[in-house]
């Protein structure tokens, strides 16, 4: 691949990614909807959304930290996507492989917290404490899967594990090859997506949404961003790892857009769970799943 | 009167002054800005009014807000619309243009209940504050006691399409005439009231400056003005005792 090829790459992948990341904000807030027998918002809503908040006259800003921790959430999310194999894009997936993947899509949380910070906010520091914490919970049956996924295919990289499982047909996917694994991962999916009902850290009516209390105009409108790419990002790794990737967009897309339908459908109708019972559920029950998985695969 | 310099027109402050906009797409921008302005309204309600209670009807499966891109937000910050549900008292009104000086311009106000238009049946009281326009600039009033959902959703309607045509600009009139709403505050807080936002530099940042800007009560308001203190940091109240 020459130089030129890789730059369109790498400046379509994102893009790309940002406009399936709205269909996807768009998915979950009709879902939200409709298990609440509404119609929910129009078509374009996220879209206005975003232009509105950076159409904003004011823009408050806290200080350099806070422009530059908003940057680094949406830019590591940015990255993440370079190193995520689509169809007809591979980007920098042969380079980068899972590991990589993992450590930066742990950037954003990161940036998030420093952003947060310069604000002062003490309902931000409270927001961004439990977000962390939450991470912590989440990391360890994401990273047991990513270890699983990786010792059964014998690589850590993403395209090569795509193309794997597409010699074998449906039933070389990671799905059926290591389904205990594959289940611990959906347990952990909506954690990763910091959706319901693990979105204790943005508790509207107690801490008013956490980390984003103090942001507004651009900055918000950074995160609206950044919540496109975040569920992308966790739709097409899962599907990448266990769903066989896909040698098309007319067969990736369903796989992905269900990925993220799926737990977020189930998790709508769940109260939210507390910090420390975020931490006990998915040190349990995804973990006990992930850890059996891997020991089936290890035989 | 053949050359079109030489027709008067009545003076109007310019968009964001001192600031000449180069860009030839500019309008477009504008037009673009202003329609996803009108259909994406973050709200902020501040409820204390018995009006509320006809807020979840007009959000949840009834009626349903959020078909019109309005969603509640639960920091002035995020959110483009005030909604004062109901009569204001005094100690409430204090609250409510702290968190009105917060918000991000563009904002808007809606005074929803016949309270907010003019005290309602509360007239009386001592304790209520009556008409709100004479502390904040107002975009729309939705009377009633109180509005059922549909008549909330159709102040919102007025107001997206107020939006879209660019008329809404009753925020501005907060920075140009700060003075009368300054002093209809000082009449009922006190001389010493002051907010934590300094409206008079926000004014100047967007070249919203007029004559009627400043004027006695602003400079009463400087004669009181403190500087903003840090919070003092303590965990609990005895510990404040022993030191």
């Amino acid at each position: 691949m020459n130089l030129s090829e890789l730059l369109i790459e790498l400046l379509l992948m994102p893009l790309v990614a940002f406009v399936i990341g709205l269909g996807m904000v768009l998915m979950m807030r009709k879902i939200a909807a409709r298990l609440g027998r509404r119609i929910g918002p129009p078509l374009l809503q996220p879209i206005y959304d975003i232009i509105k908040l950076y159409g904003k006259r004011t823009q408050i800003s806290h200080g350099l930290i806070h422009e530059i921790g908003i940057i680094m959430a949406v830019g590591g999310y940015v990255a993440a996507e370079t190193l995520l194999p689509v169809p007809g894009m591979n980007g920098l997936a042969d380079k980068g492989g899972v590991i990589t993947l993992a450590y930066v899509m742990m950037i954003p949380s990161l940036g998030m917290a420093l952003g947060v910070g310069q604000c002062a906010n003490p309902n931000g520091s409270i927001g961004i404490s439990r977000a962390l914490t939450a991470m912590l919970a989440y990391d360890i049956p994401f990273i047991l899967v990513i270890f699983g996924a990786a010792y059964v295919y014998g690589t850590t990289n993403l395209a090569d594990i795509i193309a794997i499982q597409q010699q074998q047909g449906v039933s070389g996917w990671g799905l059926m090859q290591m389904p205990l694994l594959a289940l611990a991962g959906m347990l952990a999916l909506p954690a990763v997506m910091g959706k319901q009902p693990f979105e204790i850290y943005i508790a509207p009516a107690e801490i008013a949404t956490g980390p984003m209390v103090e942001m507004s105009g651009k900055f918000m409108g950074g995160l609206f961003v950044m919540q496109c790419f975040q569920l992308y990002t966790a739709g097409v790794l899962y599907t990448t790892l266990f769903l066989g990737g896909g040698a098309y967009w007319i067969t990736f897309l369903p796989k992905i857009y269900a990925v993220v339908a799926i737990p977020m459908a189930a998790a709508m109708l769940f109260p939210r769970y507390r910090t420390e019972d975020v931490i006990r559920l998915m040190w349990k029950w995804p973990v006990l799943v992930g850890l059996m998985g891997l020991a089936v695969a290890m035989k | 009167m053949s050359k079109l310099d030489n027709i008067p027109v009545r003076h109007q402050p310019t968009e964001a002054a001192g600031r000449k906009r180069t860009n030839p797409l500019a309008h477009v921008f504008d037009e673009l800005v202003k329609f996803c302005q009108s259909r994406s309204m973050f709200m902020l309600h501040y409820c204390t009014g018995c009006g509320a209670i006809e807020l979840p009807p007009a959000m949840t499966s009834r009626f349903d807000m959020e078909r019109l891109g309005i969603q509640p937000m639960v920091t002035p910050r995020q959110a483009d619309i005030l909604l004062i549900t109901g009569y204001v008292s005094i100690k409430t009104l204090k609250r409510i243009i702290l968190t009105y000086e917060q918000m991000q311009s563009p904002k808007y106000v809606i005074g929803i209940c016949s309270c907010t238009v003019n005290g309602g049946m509360y007239w009386q009281s001592y304790a209520t504050a009556k008409v709100l326009k004479d502390y904040l600039p107002v975009d729309v009033y939705i009377a009633g006691c109180m509005p059922r959902p549909e008549a909330v959703i159709s102040g919102m309607r007025e107001l997206m399409s107020d939006i879209k045509s660019g008329r809404a600009q009753n925020w501005k009139r907060y920075y140009e005439n700060y003075d009368h709403y300054l002093g209809n505050q000082q009449k009922l807080f006190g001389e010493d009231w002051q907010t934590p936002t300094d409206i008079i530099a926000e004014a100047r940042h967007y070249g919203l400056m007029t004559d009627r800007t400043l004027g006695e009560h602003t400079a009463l308001l400087e004669k009181h003005q403190r500087p903003l203190e840090a919070l003092e940091m303590r965990l609990s109240a005895r510990e404040k005792q022993k030191t």
